[in-house]
């Protein structure tokens, strides 16, 4: 791991840790909170973009290669905009310090976890991820995030349990926790293709893959929505460049008899996303549901792993994913927290008194439905590409069917927003100040746009990438 | 420069249609007609300095050079004729919406459309062509959504999905050609021998792409609903322009592309058009709603531009392109007297119509003279395009076609019908007092008279059109031999 990187997650997690003790030192307002966050960062960001220089450290446990650069970056840039909006729309609350702390420390978590390349360093950096969020998702106080948050814990739980005991497999049959270390000494064995289902499911839990899906709805839609952005968009874009890593450093013998079953899994996870998104009636489930769907389509890249462009398609569907899905949870945050709008039928007409922020997250869900020029169209491209390559154009079918199917509910949102005739008179909470959250909304919108005709720094990370997993 | 500005300048200008509604009503449509007008003058320079042959005017933008995804813009006579109908439309169609409500709105979505319009046919790049012509379904649908008439949210969500899921099946023809071919350059694929099996794939695939946006039976139940409940102007943009991005897609990335695999599917084709001329005319026939009535023409019209395609030789394309132009001046025609009609007598039903010539009769020898271009009157654009179409598709099918010209007759048949009881005739009872049943406003008139122009001149002297494109397409024309 590059000293630099290093350096970016701890000044991040310590920012993250230092937040609260300041704010009981000082009494800083929601603004200074957010200055200071900001500043922690920023510097972060910058040391991210140059940790491709300086001295490599913790060699055995993590590395720092272009692709965890440029996800890093892309993450940070996400969780940054989560934080502000997460300080805009709850800054009378006591404890907002300590959710951004939570929030913080959470993401310094992500940063290692897509830089993870031995499974004990996999773990703890997925538990890092992992714990502060358990904490983020009780938030709320009320009985609906309890629920959201035992849920939470549980499934959480299960899925490390999982993950461990495969890992221990692979330890009994090797000696080794490291990538590089396991795949010279692995080989195809009934026993290798356990531990290999039990670390597969163990991810599935964290992308929400069918049939280990269950829980997210429930948790994205019970928690706030603040919250819930960050869970969709940002962890779960680090658990599939962990899986990623995974996959290709680590089993890669054993992987390649997976295909087919990825395969299933992926055409099951997206249609069951999609049908189930399409019967609710609550935006904050249809959002969940499709981030359900969209741990489908990375699943038909993890499935075409024996063509090199799959790893494009993952990291590709990752970078437009975490912008995508955190930025418009952040709008359906920002409408809940100002018009109090829940269900279809409080979207109806919230386009014509919200014209800017409803343009907004029209993008990020015309991206989702993967119409041009966003990101969400060239990473799906890449993603079907990968899968005709792989000679699974029945998938890549039913993954372009279901891409177009899933457009009837994006799009009945747009026309909730813009068609229909608004029923809400009031706003729920009026702020003064609020054409200042169009701004970070409006950087992610812009990176989703230049993301989606400019390919070099994706394909050109990916490419490294896939270079050195040997393709 | 001259076709990248082509595509952004609407694009970048859009916005401020946007703004500028808060301080100038009028701003917006003003500014909507300067960029037809740049357009217009875009596409003149264009076909003035065109040297008559091949491609012209290339402009290479490097994007991704490994996969091949670059902005490759250039245009031959094809793509100089649809640019003609682009700006001509823009401009027309502006007019048209001269007092339209919520004009900032509708502005920025018209110059939203028109810069991807022309990058759809001007592109070389197969993935940026599919980028064009994916994005143009976004305005259209809110257009539909927010101007259309009663039912018009069905027929908003109806169009964006249908067509949403034909450019899927497109898209995986894309995808299956480029891991077949490396490359999305026309050019390169020109000259590519791809396996038969795979051309045949690749060409189903696409071909259904490009047969929904046609419209062809059966695949042309989005239309009737989208032009019915879309605002008159947009029926035009509909049927001038999103229309016509299938026929041309079908003819550069279908046609010029695979020429033998074309060759194995044209009977098909060719039966296919054939199915919709007749299915078309016998739904026309049957229809009593008037604007319904011209989709369904519309869709009769585009039948005969599948059956000049089908017919594989020069002739045919040249034919097939010519009824292109000549069904984008005289449908838009029809769809916006239709449209006034309705706003001058509030019914769309020809049942409830009758003598309305007696009140407006300048409108409505405006209809009848686009009604007559639309069945074939000779000095009209309608007749050279019928004719050389049936004609070609004699020449290569022989004396099958025989039954096209009874189509044509059936086109008459129920243009004539509509006239004796809509039209002519009897006033009906309550019309006499209707103060919304009079004549039209000057700059309302100005666009439906440049329709008619456009196509008598166009009838008149063919040479203009043909001239433009015959080189191109004889030379193309030697990929079937």
């Amino acid at each position: 791991m590059n000293i630099n990187y290093l350096a970016a997650t701890m000044v991040l997690a310590l920012t993250g840790a230092f937040l609260p003790v300041i704010n009981r030192l000082f009494r800083i307002s929601g603004i200074q909170g957010a200055l200071i966050s900001s500043i922690g960062y920023v510097v972060s960001l910058f040391l991210v973009l140059i940790s491709d220089r300086g001295r490599n450290v913790l060699k055995g446990f993590y590395t720092t290669d272009p692709v965890s650069i440029l996800i890093g970056a892309l993450i940070l840039v996400a969780s940054w905009m989560v934080m502000l909006v997460i300080y805009w729309i709850t800054e009378k609350d006591k404890f907002v310090n300590e959710l951004i702390s939570a929030l913080m420390i959470s993401t310094a978590g992500a940063l290692l976890l897509i830089s993870a390349n031995n499974f004990v360093s996999l773990v703890i950096a997925m538990e890092l991820m992992t714990m502060p969020t358990y904490l983020m998702v009780l938030f709320a106080f009320d009985d609906k995030s309890f629920e959201a948050g035992v849920k939470y814990f549980f499934n959480g739980a299960l899925a490390v349990g999982l993950m461990l005991f495969g890992i221990s497999l692979l330890y009994g049959m090797t000696g080794s926790f490291d990538f590089s270390a396991l795949v010279k000494n692995l080989f195809a064995d009934p026993l290798v293709a356990l531990a290999a289902v039990f670390i597969f499911a163990g991810f599935g839990f964290k992308i929400t893959a069918f049939p280990f899906h269950f829980w997210g709805p429930d948790v994205y839609d019970g928690t706030c929505p603040g919250v819930a952005s960050l869970l969709t968009g940002v962890s779960k874009s680090a658990a599939f460049i962990g899986l990623m890593r995974v996959v290709y450093e680590a089993i890669p013998v054993i992987a390649g008899h997976f295909t087919l079953i990825l395969a299933i899994i992926a055409a099951l996870t997206m249609t069951v996303g999609n049908l189930l998104a399409l019967a609710q009636k609550r935006v904050s489930r249809i959002l969940a549901y499709s981030s359900v769907a969209h741990a489908g389509y990375t699943l038909v890249a993890f499935a075409a792993l024996s063509v090199p462009l799959s790893v494009t398609g993952i990291v590709y569907h990752s970078v437009a994913y975490v912008f995508m899905k955190t930025a418009a949870f952040l709008c359906f945050a920002v409408l809940l927290f100002v018009w109090g709008a829940r269900t279809m039928d409080d979207y109806k007409g919230l386009g014509k008194r919200e014209p800017l922020l409803g343009a907004l997250f029209l993008i990020f869900l015309l991206s989702l439905a993967g119409v041009p020029p966003m990101a969400g169209f060239i990473s799906k491209v890449f993603v079907f590409t990968a899968a005709v390559d792989a000679g699974m154009t029945w998938l890549a079918l039913i993954g372009l069917l279901n891409s177009a199917f899933s457009v009837a509910y994006y799009i009945w949102i747009a026309k909730q927003m813009y068609l229909e005739e608004p029923t809400i008179e009031k706003p729920v909470n009026d702020s003064p100040n609020k054409n200042w959250i169009l701004l970070p909304l409006t950087v992610m919108a812009v990176l989703l746009i230049v993301f989606g005709i400019w390919l070099n720094p994706v394909v050109d990370a990916s490419a490294v990438y896939a270079a050195k997993v040997g393709f | 420069m001259v076709l990248l500005s082509m595509i952004l300048l609407p694009v970048v200008v859009a916005p401020f249609a946007w703004i500028g509604e808060k301080f100038n009503r009028d701003f917006p449509k003003y500014l909507s007609l300067a960029v037809g007008i740049f357009l217009a003058f875009c596409t003149a320079f264009l076909i003035a300095k065109y040297p008559g042959n091949g491609f012209a005017f290339h402009e290479f933008y490097r994007i991704y050079p490994p996969f091949d995804f670059n902005l490759h813009l250039a245009v031959d006579g094809i793509s100089l004729v649809l640019l003609a109908i682009v700006a001509f439309l823009a401009i027309t169609v502006t007019l048209s919406s001269w007092n339209i409500e919520k004009p900032g709105a509708y502005f920025f979505l018209i110059l939203i459309f028109l810069g991807p319009m022309v990058g759809v046919f001007v592109s070389l790049n197969l993935l940026w062509f599919f980028i064009f012509w994916e994005f143009t379904l976004v305005p259209m649908f809110f257009h539909i959504g927010i101007w259309g008439a009663e039912n018009r949210i069905y027929a908003a969500m109806k169009f964006f999905i249908y067509t949403h899921l034909a450019s899927i099946f497109l898209l995986l023809g894309i995808i299956v050609l480029y891991l077949s071919t490396h490359t999305f350059e026309f050019e390169k694929l020109l000259n590519v021998q791809l396996d038969p099996s795979i051309a045949k794939l690749v060409w189903i695939l696409m071909f259904i792409g490009f047969a929904v946006k046609m419209p062809v039976v059966p695949f042309h139940t989005w239309l009737p609903d989208a032009h019915v409940q879309a605002p008159s102007p947009i029926s035009v943009f509909l049927a001038g322009l999103l229309l016509k991005m299938g026929a041309y897609g079908l003819l550069r990335w279908e046609i010029f592309l695979f020429p033998q695999t074309s060759k194995f599917f044209a009977p098909l084709m060719a039966f296919i058009a054939v199915l919709t001329i007749f299915y078309a005319g016998f739904r026309a026939l049957a229809e009593d709603h008037i604007k319904r009535m011209v989709a369904y023409s519309s869709i009769n019209h585009m039948g005969f531009v599948l059956l000049g395609l089908s017919a594989l030789t020069a002739a045919g394309i040249s034919a097939a392109v010519y009824e292109m132009v000549g069904h984008a001046l005289v449908i838009s025609l029809l769809f916006m007297i239709a449209g006034y009609i309705h706003h001058k007598t509030h019914t769309w039903y020809i049942s409830e119509l009758g003598g309305i010539m007696k009140k407006i009769p300048g409108l409505m020898t405006m209809f009848v003279i686009g009604v007559l271009a639309a069945v074939g009157l000779p000095g009209t654009a309608g007749f050279v395009g019928e004719l050389t179409v049936m004609l070609a598709a004699f020449d290569y099918y022989g004396w099958v076609m025989v039954i096209v010209p009874l189509a044509s007759a059936l086109g008459a048949g129920f243009f004539m019908w509509m006239l004796q009881r809509a039209v002519f005739g009897p006033l009906r009872e309550g019309f006499e007092n209707l103060k919304s049943l009079k004549e039209l406003s000057m700059v309302e008139n100005i666009p439906l008279a440049m329709y008619i122009g456009a196509f008598i001149i166009v009838g008149v002297v063919p040479s203009l059109v043909f001239n433009l494109y015959n080189p191109v397409v004889n030379t193309f024309a030697q990929l079937f031999q």
